[in-house]
């Protein structure tokens, strides 16, 4: 098993596809670094002057008409149903402030966590493609026959190739999250702040990005598991992003209850320990209308680990059943 | 030691079509390939050979029989023999983009081979000087030398190759039988199913051929054609029209061929000049037809209904 899993990993890094998908996997990185250069660098003297104008006229509007603002969203709350937000969380109707038409400074402990969960996504699919194509490749060529002419003993073959998938992608999945963590560190401590980067708060960076190193090395190995369910590349990849479009984005737009048993919002919960959703809380009014509010809730960490660690073990299980008792032809 | 390199008994698969019709590819095959030497596996398209072979290589699973590879039960032996088994099924399989040599190093690391024999193996196949090269621009002769280089990784003791010729020129044809021979003078078994008689005839010694998934005969190639009821001579005679109405009414079958008939089914050549004298007309040449493998073949397969004419 150990032979061949090292087989495979050396395919793995051999394949052309792998090292055009890392490349691009650095690139979206760069990418990201320069968007936060972008993002932490000051207003330019012209920027200053045009957020300035726009502060003193928010100002004036405010001193002319800030108590009537708060009367309204005092009547707008009475009205809402039960059970109400916090009154402070639904008015927040305060005089303006100078910061919130300029731009206010990077904070390296705001910026990163988002980051960190955005560099996520973009790993868990890029090895999603790469675990997929690894796979689906053998089955398309039909080398998978010629394969298994030299290694018949199928669950080995395919833990092999699982494994070599999933592991293939941690130390590209560590070295890119480094490269982030460290630029933006970089880049932030130059144009913005780094105040506060304390040691419970690298912990909780390290934490999230070891998360999103072992949710690429799952990816990677299901985008294995599904392209041998379906033989295909092509066939792997385009069932993912249909269940991605229909499912998860338009059923799960339609039904804001089902969320908790969504992919996404769970793979948010093990990233970024705990996550939030909001739920529509409808409800018919004495005058015949019908009021909607949305009550924001809470994913636990705990919920989104089991529900992933039961999806990623369900699939592979499924994978070795059908691939031990499959015909290949 | 055993005596048989393969067997199988009452072997039989179905497969259900994408409508859900039942096809029945094999259906109680008793198959018994000899250890050493060069055994033909014959059969029309569609006879189960292919099939039987996956089967064999665990590639498919059977839905009755039993099958031992050296007195090895298979599939659930198949990991203890598989190093000691080289199967080429049905086209090379290999991945495109890799080399050659890149394709058999992989092979071999798996199975534990040095890497040093890639290079033997490349060599003893001719494609030491083309392993650099991609797979995908092989020609198909040079696709099917790199699948017997890969087979010879393990030196097998059995080599089982599925239609090894299919779109080669004569030149790749020639080149995998002698290939072929060669390792069955070596003391290999080669298992090797075509549906080109020719072929096979000229490197095996030993035949089985089936049709529809069951055996319809077995032996070494002499004792195939021996046991073949088809007995045919050639016959010169002026009067055409008269002798065909002669022999055939003698129960004879009689074809044309050119300036002579053809006249099958004789049990002795005199029967054909003493039956076409008796009419006064007189044989003036009289050639016995050798029975070859092709002719028996198409007896069998005629018989079975499978597409094989007389």
């Amino acid at each position: 098993m150990i032979r061949l899993t090292g087989v495979e990993l050396r395919r793995l890094v051999s394949r052309r596809l792998v090292v055009i998908g890392v490349a691009a996997l650095l690139l979206i990185t760069g990418i990201m670094l320069v968007a936060t250069w972008q993002n932490a660098k000051p207003l330019s003297a012209a920027e200053q002057r045009n957020a300035q104008v726009n502060f003193e006229q928010a100002q004036k509007d405010w001193q002319e008409h800030g108590e009537e603002y708060k009367k309204q969203c005092l009547q707008d709350y009475q009205s809402q149903p039960d059970p109400k937000p916090k009154l402070e969380d639904f008015c927040q109707v305060n005089p303006p402030t100078l910061d919130q038409f300029g731009k206010p400074m990077a904070k390296f402990t705001e910026l990163m966590p988002d980051l960190l969960l955005g560099s996520s996504y973009l790993l868990a699919f890029g090895a999603f493609l790469i675990g997929a194509s690894f796979v689906g490749a053998e089955f398309s060529s039909g080398s998978i026959s010629n394969w298994l002419t030299f290694e018949p003993r199928r669950l080995r073959v395919y833990g092999s190739k699982l494994i070599a998938a999933a592991t293939g992608m941690l130390p590209v999945a560590v070295v890119l999250l480094a490269i982030l963590l460290a630029g933006v560190y970089l880049i932030v401590g130059a144009l913005g702040t780094t105040a506060g980067t304390t040691g419970k708060v690298w912990g909780d960076l390290s934490g999230t990005a070891g998360r999103a190193v072992l949710m690429a090395a799952a990816a990677g190995a299901l985008g294995g598991v599904l392209a041998l369910l379906l033989r295909h590349t092509a066939a792997a990849v385009g069932v993912a992003m249909g269940y991605l479009v229909l499912v998860e984005g338009v059923f799960g737009g339609f039904l804001t209850k089902a969320q908790p048993w969504l992919v996404r919002l769970n793979f948010d919960a093990w990233i970024k320990h705990d996550t939030t959703y909001l739920v529509d809380n409808c409800r018919s009014t004495a005058d015949g209308g019908y009021l909607c509010t949305q009550i924001e809730k809470t994913l636990s960490f705990e919920h989104g680990a089991w529900y992933l660690g039961i999806v990623v073990v369900v699939l592979i299980a499924l994978g070795a059943g059908v691939f031990q008792r499959r015909d290949i032809s | 030691m055993p005596e048989l390199a393969v067997s199988t008994r009452g072997l039989r698969k179905t497969y259900r079509t994408r409508r859900g019709r039942k096809v029945v590819a094999v259906q109680g095959l008793d198959l018994d390939v000899p250890v050493g030497g060069v055994h033909g596996f014959l059969g029309p398209n569609g006879s189960g050979k292919t099939t039987s072979i996956r089967m064999l290589l665990g590639l498919i699973r059977a839905d009755a029989g039993t099958m031992t590879v050296f007195d090895q039960e298979v599939p659930r032996h198949l990991p203890d023999v598989v190093g000691r088994v080289g199967a080429i099924v049905e086209s090379p399989k290999f991945f495109p983009a890799f080399t050659g040599r890149r394709n058999l190093e992989l092979l071999a690391d798996a199975i534990g081979v040095p890497r040093k024999r890639v290079g033997e193996v490349l060599d003893e196949t001719s494609l030491g000087e083309r392993g650099k090269d991609r797979f995908k621009s092989y020609s198909l002769g040079m696709k099917q030398r790199l699948a017997i280089a890969a087979t010879l990784l393990k030196e097998p003791d059995l080599l089982i190759f599925d239609e090894p010729t299919n779109g080669l020129d004569p030149a790749g044809i020639r080149e995998i039988r002698e290939t072929m021979r060669g390792l069955g003078e070596q003391g290999r078994t080669v298992l090797v199913s075509s549906h080109i008689l020719a072929e096979v005839e000229q490197v095996a010694d030993t035949v089985s051929i089936i049709g529809h998934g069951r055996l319809l005969a077995s032996g070494t190639v002499a004792e195939v054609i021996g046991n073949s009821t088809a007995a045919t001579v050639k016959v010169a005679v002026d009067n055409h029209e008269s002798a065909t109405r002669i022999l055939t009414a003698a129960g004879l079958t009689v074809r044309a061929d050119g300036n002579y008939l053809l006249v099958d089914g004789a049990e002795y050549s005199a029967d054909v000049t003493r039956r076409l004298a008796q009419h006064e007309l007189y044989v003036s040449e009289l050639i016995p037809v050798r029975a070859d493998l092709e002719s028996v073949f198409l007896e069998l397969t005629a018989d079975e209904g499978l597409g094989g004419t007389r």
